[in-house]
């Protein structure tokens, strides 16, 4: 497992270049069954990563432009009068796919967004009364754009907790950038991925994650860090105990990328930046800033 | 700092006084007793309604009302009463006026002082046990006064665990720490009550009912076997003078250095006396003395006197033998033992006569009579009749109704008359043996008199004359209860006997138990102690307190390490050894920061120092399988605790 | 944790004021707690000196034996206070901001990791505070002590102490923590209008509404235009509801140095600190210029808690 989770991991890196730690960041997340957040300015190859992800692991893959006209019937489709059998059928929307890219969601109104929102934390849509389960495993790859440009509208602090994580793509650096310049299109090099990750040994690595053992010590360290950020004056409000189950849930996936069997508190140092950030405090985009105090200060016991 | 006191705290306190102070009912005037009575009940209720507490100006009224009532006892403020008034009046009076947690603590303190004085009344084991348990109540106060957390229950609890964990240390200074003596000068006298016992003079016919009660005199532990039953005379006072009615001691009892040395013979009984307080300086010992402690003297009746404070208990060693002969008798002494106030009456001389007083051998003369008392109409009763003129001759020839003294004096008056020196000894006869203790124990009941005879060649020879007319009184013992019941015969059934005897088992273990409380702790003085300590090798002061020092430095560091030890679970003991390293890495520069975890500072070690990258791998490795893993090993923790103590920064 | 060499441990600072902890947690051990009689504990003493006296006079040997237990107890009450504080584990929190004049907050966590409670323990800084701490257990406290300058505000030396259980020792530790806080200038009482920047003098007050592109609904509040409502919400009755639309951003406002009319530096400060609170309070972009210090116009708690900072520390 843990060999197909490197060349994974390779290949990736292959096609999103001088990214390998948001990479990993992201493929944790999907192996801690959680959705994924984006948060970046257009063009610094947020669609390329989660596509690339998408077609690495083998996922059916769609993507949702999120637009400020788009209705939530868009997004999980619509009951439609059929003339020939005299009754209403329902016609999934893209939603009905295992993985989701739904680009720019800041860009929608409140009403698509907590649609989608919605669908991500019940795995499942429920249009007129009839309840329909999404494809297992669902994955739903947010990205955003940061708030302050014009015409958005920023997912509220309810909505956020629901991302697992949020992560941060920034310019690729010079050598990087240069390869990217001089190398083939991102587009055609996607289309070639081999599927690396079958489903099947995906769900296996899943549930392995969740067996990651967790010590005392290590609770004790969790703890601790949610008492600081409750009350720490650095931070409008606390971690809540979602975010601090999601936590262990990311740092037990990050050990196992590890090649671990036990969590330690760097799994949950790694991870925290990018589990914390978003939901400590929402306006600002540098998280790795907004969880510097904790880093340092949190003695691990 | 003022802290407000909360009701808890008074109540505690307040009972805890009161609890205190009760037993002191018995002991001072009752007048300052309802001043302190009143004063608490005062504060008590202010305890609900602090209104009605006094203010200023009552306080000080009623300060002087507490003076005033201290001088009109006109006993200065010395001495055990005196003192003890003054700290109850105090401590009443204070409690009036709790402002501060100061004034808690002045009045607990007080508490602890009266609580002490109560000893000076009382130090029976009852008595110890009530203050030790109200002493824990007072620390419990004051634990409670330290918690703002309102506890009674975990209060008491501590104050009992710090008690128990102190009374080891408290036993080793009792038994150590070196006893002096107080200077005369030191010791105040308070007038006390008479005691009952034993009196300078006798006079049977003038009493209806012996008075005798059960209180203990004295408790005799003997070094090897016991003196036979009808042996057990303890020899007390010796009255040679009578007037008629009254027989007293003569004058001439303490000089003479004239006479003969005692000449004893036979076994050799040692024996170890515990006199309880009393006012006389009497010690009673076995029938003859002959050796003894020095505080102790003999007078010319053969009787021991003590230099002691008879106030107090005392325990006095000898040896008394029962084969003894005292030899011969100074012409004072024949002279004063042939005294007879007046001319005996015709009918007494035709009683001697008849029984060949003026004509045979002493011993001849003694049997007669003897038999006499026997084969005539005598009986022996506790409850004689009133025989208040010529009590001698009423008896003899009317009521002969009578208990010991009436025998033994009427006794000694006939043998006077028929001109053999005679005289009168009164003492204890016998003595309750305790099973559990091994020890008798003699009671006010046991009270005695016996008449002497000076015989040529023989010199002083004990005559008992109650054998003649109730040998039972002699030669067992009889129980005292019955003994004072009037002799009324009772069929006891054999469940009742039962339980009777399994009554007399608590009895005698508790009377065992009395006996070596009074010995080993409440008679526990510089004599007692110097021999105590001797059978351990401790001979001097300064072994004294190094012993003493030793003692105290053991248990301080047994109850140290009981109570600091840690108590290391796994994981603590695997952070410990891994601080162990950090520590190591401290002193070359290398300190892990609160917030990096040991996976990281190893990767920081192996930057900073290449050369040690392995030895931190294996450290990091198993301290991070300890701490984190799943299933760490005993192995492991062995490996990693060497592992530390082999890494050399 | 901190580990002390020989001569560290027989300062005298370190009885008084403590040894510099920085902001390492302090495990409570026999290095760092100290014991003495309190002056309850010397009238215990004088006690114990009177019921000697008693016994010797007396010759009284229960008297003896009372005086020996209490002596006994004295003594084992010194292992007993100690256990009152051993094992704790102090760590320095956190402290916020404040005003000058304010009182600084100073966070200090107590850890219980042994199996028994502690009870009536006093955290000392200007001000007491008694806390009992359950068996394996934590708690915060807050000390505060007052600020009267702007700049760093040291804590200086906490004192955990008790006088558990009998009260005739003080068992104190005395801790000495890098604990710090920020001291802002004291806010001007003066409500004096901003400034004029030398490039919009339009932009006092709050941003101007544009009117170009359409933002999103908001709740109607009094004041908005009558064309922005949202009359097709209101007619479904969910209440008036407007639109808004986002026009070019307002110019940012300067707040500068000189633009104070103080005479003290302080108070130009004080009169700064003010303006930077109401800007972020009216909602306006701005930015701060004191001699050697230009922070870029911006809004939000850390751009305001910047300029703060760069008053405080000015």
């Amino acid at each position: 497992m843990h060999t197909s989770i490197d060349r994974l991991l390779d290949s990736a890196n292959q096609i999103i270049l001088g990214k390998p730690r948001q990479i990993r960041l992201a493929l944790c997340c999907l192996l801690a069954r959680g959705h994924l957040l984006i948060e970046d300015i257009p063009g610094v190859g947020k669609t390329t990563l989660s596509h690339t992800l998408a077609k690495l692991l083998g996922l059916d893959y769609q993507r949702i432009q999120f637009t400020s006209d788009l209705l939530p019937a868009d997004i999980i489709g619509a009951s439609i009068f059929d003339p020939d059998k005299r009754q209403f059928s329902f016609h999934p929307g893209p939603i009905f796919n295992q993985m989701i890219l739904a680009d720019e969601i800041n860009r929608s109104t409140p009403k698509a967004q907590s649609a989608l929102l919605e669908a991500m934390e019940e795995r499942q849509v429920t249009v007129e009364g009839t309840t329909y389960p999404l494809p297992a495993p669902f994955f739903v790859i947010a990205t955003q754009n940061p708030a302050h440009q014009i015409g958005t509208f920023p997912l509220p602090e309810s909505q956020l907790d629901r991302f697992l994580m949020r992560i941060e793509l920034g310019y690729p650096d010079f050598t990087a950038e240069r390869e990217l310049l001089s190398g083939k299109a991102r587009h055609t090099l996607i289309e070639t991925l081999p599927t690396l990750l079958p489903q099947v040994q995906m769900e296996a690595i899943q549930h392995a994650v969740t067996q990651v053992h967790v010590a005392g010590s290590l609770l004790d360290y969790l703890q601790a860090i949610i008492v600081f950020t409750r009350t720490s004056t650095d931070y409008p409000s606390g971690l809540s105990p979602r975010a601090g189950l999601a936590l262990l849930n990311a740092a037990k996936a990050w050990a196992f990328m590890d090649r671990r069997d036990a969590v330690l508190p760097e799994d949950v140092q790694a991870v925290l930046a990018a589990v914390a950030g978003h939901r400590l405090r929402s306006g600002s985009h540098d998280s790795e800033a907004i969880v510097a105090p904790v880093l340092e200060k949190v003695a691990i016991p | 700092m003022v802290t407000e006191i909360s009701k808890n705290n008074l109540i505690f306190l307040l009972s805890a006084i009161g609890l205190i102070a009760l037993p002191h009912v018995k002991h001072i005037a009752p007048t300052v007793f309802a001043f302190f009575c009143l004063m608490l009940t005062w504060r008590f209720a202010g305890v609900w309604r602090p209104r009605w507490l006094p203010n200023k100006a009552l306080l000080f009224v009623l300060t002087l009302a507490g003076i005033f009532l201290l001088y009109s006892q006109h006993q200065g403020i010395l001495g055990r009463d005196a003192g003890t008034r003054l700290f109850m009046t105090a401590l009443a009076l204070k409690l009036l006026e709790i402002k501060q947690q100061r004034d808690l603590y002045l009045i607990v303190y007080l508490t602890f002082i009266v609580a002490a004085s109560q000893f000076l009344y009382e130090q029976n084991i009852f008595m110890a046990v009530y203050i030790l348990l109200t002493c824990g109540v007072l620390l419990a106060t004051l634990i409670s006064l330290n918690n703002t957390k309102q506890d009674n229950v975990l209060a008491l609890k501590t104050a009992g665990v710090i008690i128990v964990q102190a009374l080891p240390i408290a036993i080793a200074l009792f038994m150590l720490f070196p006893r002096v003596e107080a200077p005369r000068w030191m010791v105040f006298k308070d007038p006390h009550q008479a005691r009952s016992g034993l009196g300078d003079s006798m006079e049977p016919g003038s009493i209806s009912r012996l008075g005798l009660s059960d209180e203990r005199v004295f408790r005799v532990k003997f070094a090897g076997a016991l003196p036979p039953k009808n042996q057990r005379y303890w020899r007390g006072p010796v009255l040679a003078y009578t007037d008629g009615k009254h027989w007293k001691q003569t004058q001439s009892r303490f000089a003479d250095a004239r006479r003969d040395k005692i000449k004893a013979q036979g076994r050799a009984y040692q024996y170890t006396i515990m006199l309880e307080p009393q006012d006389k300086n009497w010690v009673f010992a076995l029938d003859m003395p002959t050796h003894f402690a020095d505080d102790l003297s003999m007078n010319a009746n053969y009787q021991l006197t003590t230099h002691k404070d008879p106030n107090r208990r005392t325990e006095y060693r000898m040896t008394s033998r029962l084969d003894y002969n005292t030899g011969e008798i100074t012409p004072d002494e024949y002279r004063e033992n042939l005294q007879l106030p007046k001319a005996p009456i015709d009918k007494i001389i035709a009683l001697v006569q008849r029984l060949k007083g003026f004509d045979t051998a002493p011993e001849t003369f003694i049997q007669a009579l003897m038999q006499h008392f026997r084969q005539e109409d005598f009986h022996y009763t506790l409850m004689p009749p009133l025989m208040e003129d010529k009590p001698i001759e009423t008896f003899l020839f009317e009521k002969r109704l009578g208990f010991c003294g009436h025998y033994a004096s009427a006794f000694v008056y006939l043998m006077r008359v028929a001109h053999i020196p005679a005289r009168v000894v009164t003492g204890y006869q016998g003595g309750e043996f305790n099973q559990v203790g091994k020890f008798l124990e003699i009671r006010q009941a046991h009270a005695h008199a016996w008449a002497e005879v000076w015989l040529q060649n023989r010199g002083w020879v004990r005559i008992d004359p109650t054998t003649a007319i109730a040998p039972e009184r002699v030669e067992q013992n009889v129980d005292i209860e019955q003994q004072i019941a009037s002799g009324a015969v009772s069929f006891i059934e054999s469940d009742a006997a039962q339980a009777l005897s399994w009554l007399g088992d608590v009895r005698q273990l508790w009377g065992s138990l009395d006996y070596s409380w009074q010995r080993w702790v409440i008679n526990y003085n510089s004599a007692n102690q110097a021999r105590f300590l001797s059978s351990f090798g401790i001979e001097t002061l300064r072994q004294m307190l190094y012993w003493l020092m030793a003692i105290v430095a053991f248990i301080t560091a047994l109850l140290s390490w009981l109570l600091l030890r840690g108590k290391n679970n796994n994981t603590d003991k695997v952070l410990i050894v891994y601080q162990r390293f950090c520590r190591k890495l401290g002193k070359i520069g290398l300190r892990r920061k609160p917030g990096e975890g040991a996976v990281d500072f190893a990767c920081r070690i192996k930057r900073a120092c290449p050369e040690h990258a392995p030895a931190v791998d294996v450290i990091t490795g198993l301290f991070v399988k300890l701490r984190y893993g799943r299933h760490p090993t005993q192995n492991d923790w062995l490996k990693l605790k060497k592992q530390v103590a082999l890494f050399k920064p | 944790m901190k580990t002390l060499t020989l001569v560290q441990r027989f300062q005298w600072s370190r009885f008084f004021s403590g040894e510099d902890l920085g902001d390492e947690p302090a495990l409570l051990n026999h290095r760092r707690i100290f014991i003495l009689p309190s002056r309850r504990g010397l009238g215990f003493m004088v006690l114990l000196l009177l019921l000697l006296l008693i016994a010797f006079v007396y010759n009284n040997n229960l008297t003896y034996m009372l005086t020996f237990l209490l002596a006994s107890v004295f003594f084992i009450t010194i292992l007993h206070s100690f256990k009152a504080l051993a094992g704790l584990i102090v760590r320095p929190g956190q402290s916020p901001s404040v005003f000058a004049g304010e009182a600084a907050a100073f966070e200090i966590y107590l850890e219980n990791p042994g199996d028994r409670p502690r009870f009536n323990l006093h955290l000392t800084l200007s001000d007491t505070a008694v806390m009992n701490l359950a068996a394996n257990s934590k708690a915060g406290i807050r000390l505060t002590s007052k600020t009267t300058h702007r700049g760093w505000h040291h804590c200086g030396t906490v004192t955990l102490s008790s006088t558990f259980p009998l009260g005739l020792f003080r068992v104190w530790s005395p801790l000495r923590f890098n604990l710090k806080t920020l001291v802002y200038p004291k806010p001007s009482v003066q409500e004096l209008p901003f400034p004029m920047s030398p490039d919009d003098a339009s932009t006092q007050g709050a941003t101007r509404q544009g009117v170009d592109d359409f933002y999103g609904l908001q709740e109607y509040q009094k004041g908005d235009s009558i064309k922005h409502i949202h009359w097709q919400a209101y007619a479904k009755g969910q209440g008036l509801i407007s639109r808004r639309y986002s026009g070019e951003q307002g110019a940012a406002l300067w707040l500068t140095y000189d633009a104070t009319h103080a005479q003290s530096l302080e108070e130009r400060l004080s009169q700064l600190c003010r303006w930077v609170l109401d800007a972020e309070k009216a909602g306006v972009h701005y930015g701060l210029v004191l001699p050697g210090f230009k922070a870029s116009p911006g809004l939000g708690l850390a751009h305001r808690n910047k300029c703060l900072k760069a008053l405080a520390l000015f």
